[in-house]
């Protein structure tokens, strides 16, 4: 079988899974329409939140998004641990061309602008610490494609990053775990709720997506840094 | 309606991503599918949902997709530049060996990227792994170099040196100068030509001579000799394909069309 017949046989294949998923989609309705609703109606109240996303994964269901972070931490320490058995590859010294180089230096600080607006407003519009931290590890994966990688690592040394990041881990561990010490339950948040649509507001979900953001970022940027010591790929 | 008229395009972009022989092409399409995802969560009033769709998907995946075909779906050639060859006129490259490695890249569904570097910094990128192949009028001499092998010959040549006997029985490799070639002519009109040249090749010395400038004491060097690229040891497979594509041409009568062409 050709290459192209196999390519052709994938297009149909996948056309044909959208279309019957597109069809399963459409005939099935949610199992319990009326569990999404309580939820949403509580939101607000219980957790001060203008963004009815945040204040659901942040606050009413913390335990899901404490294990994603745990689940994206194993990650960076996987990566790190198996690429650390492998040699070091020399950075290569061919730089990108002038066109990348300056659209890099034109729109890097603007996405790391957009990734600290959406960490700060998380809780009061679309966004949050996941997708903040996202754009943020891009827009230095996009540096380090155009200015080298050296140049980059010398701004921000892996050694340290890795200390700072599983020191958000550990901190982010600790909060969770503080009202337990003044005997609440765990997970309950300590700060106060504020007005909605206030910046201040949504109690603990301002500094979660914060920390979210700096742990994704920093562990965003661990990973490309070992892919690029050890495998040079930029 | 703008929500169905997307879900509709969504497989379709999917099916032509898929279908792309060049890779690029293909992450560009990915990139395209995430996007309009993104605008399908927009519009379905999910803009959480959204935003995380365009940052991973458009954003992170893609620059990733991209950072793995960085080696793979790229053929990187570093040469020196010389004219009838591999040279710059204007905002675009020509040549007989560049027409000969684009007709590979674009056999081998590769994007081919010239990068012009002084000319012993070819050998030194190539043996290194940081480019594929070199390029620029190499003259691979009868010593076998260990960390370097040659294409197939494809244009006879010869090879001119002030002192002859400089041109060392250790070197692989001719010509062999310092810095670029674009240096050679201001340097031939000071006279200072002769003490950062070991080695030139007929194309490098006709090029200079249409400047008007004199290159007396240069002789020719004894035996036949051809122009070839070099390559690591290592990239076999790459060997093997060029070989290939590079017998096609020849027994196909383009590469005699193709010398036609830029070898007067």
């Amino acid at each position: 079988m050709t290459a192209k017949t196999v390519r052709t046989i994938l297009a149909i294949g996948i056309i044909a899974a959208s279309v019957g998923l597109a069809a399963i989609t459409y005939l099935l309705s949610f199992p319990d329409p009326d569990h999404s609703q309580r939820y949403l109606a509580l939101q607000l109240e219980v957790t001060g939140s203008s963004n009815r996303v945040a204040g659901i994964y942040l606050n009413m269901r913390l335990f899901d998004t404490l294990l994603e972070i745990l689940v994206f931490s194993v990650a960076v320490l996987g990566v790190r641990y198996y690429l650390s058995h492998a040699s070091d590859v020399p950075t290569p010294s061919l730089s990108e061309s002038g066109v990348v180089r300056i659209a890099v230096n034109f729109l890097g600080p603007l996405a790391l602008l957009l990734s600290a607006f959406f960490a700060l407003f998380g809780h009061l519009s679309p966004g949050g610490g996941f997708a903040a931290g996202v754009i943020a590890g891009s827009a230095m994966l996009y540096v380090a494609i155009a200015q080298g990688m050296e140049a980059t690592e010398a701004r921000l040394k892996p050694h340290r990053v890795a200390t700072v990041e599983k020191a958000i881990l550990l901190f982010v561990l600790c909060w969770v775990l503080l009202p337990v010490v003044l005997g609440r339950a765990p997970l309950t948040d300590l700060l106060p709720k504020g007005t909605a649509g206030q910046l201040m507001s949504g109690g603990s979900i301002l500094p979660y997506n914060l920390l979210i953001g700096a742990k994704v970022f920093l562990g965003a940027w661990l990973i490309i840094a070992a892919f690029a010591q050890h495998r040079g790929e930029l | 309606m703008a929500r169905w008229i997307l879900l509709a395009l969504l497989p379709v972009v999917a099916g032509i991503s898929l279908a792309q022989s060049r890779r690029l092409a293909a992450i560009i399409g990915m990139g395209l599918f995430s996007l309009m995802l993104a605008a399908t969560y927009l519009l379905m009033h999910a803009p959480d949902v959204a935003i995380t769709e365009a940052t991973i998907g458009a954003a992170l995946v893609t620059a990733i997709y991209i950072l793995a075909i960085r080696r793979t779906g790229r053929l990187t050639v570093v040469a020196d530049e010389v004219p009838g060859l591999i040279a710059r006129e204007g905002d675009h490259i020509s040549g007989l060996e560049y027409e000969i490695l684009a007709g590979f890249a674009k056999a081998q569904g590769l994007d081919l990227s010239i990068q012009f570097v002084p000319l012993r910094r070819v050998q030194w990128l190539v043996a290194h792994r940081e480019a594929d192949m070199g390029a620029g009028g190499i003259i691979p001499l009868p010593e076998a170099d260990d960390v370097l092998a040659t294409t197939p010959e494809h244009l006879p040549t010869g090879i001119y040196a002030f002192e002859p006997n400089a041109v060392r029985p250790s070197v692989a490799f001719a010509p062999d100068y310092e810095g670029y070639f674009s240096e050679l002519v201001p340097r031939a009109r000071d006279g200072t030509l002769a003490s950062t040249v070991i080695a030139l090749d007929l194309a490098r010395v006709l090029a200079i001579s249409r400047h008007g400038v004199s290159l007396k004491g240069l002789v020719r060097l004894e035996g036949n000799h051809a122009y070839a690229f070099i390559l690591s040891r290592e990239r076999t497979e790459l060997r093997r394909e060029y070989a290939s594509y590079f017998e096609r041409l020849r027994t196909s009568g383009q590469l005699e069309e193709m010398i036609g062409r830029h070898v007067q």
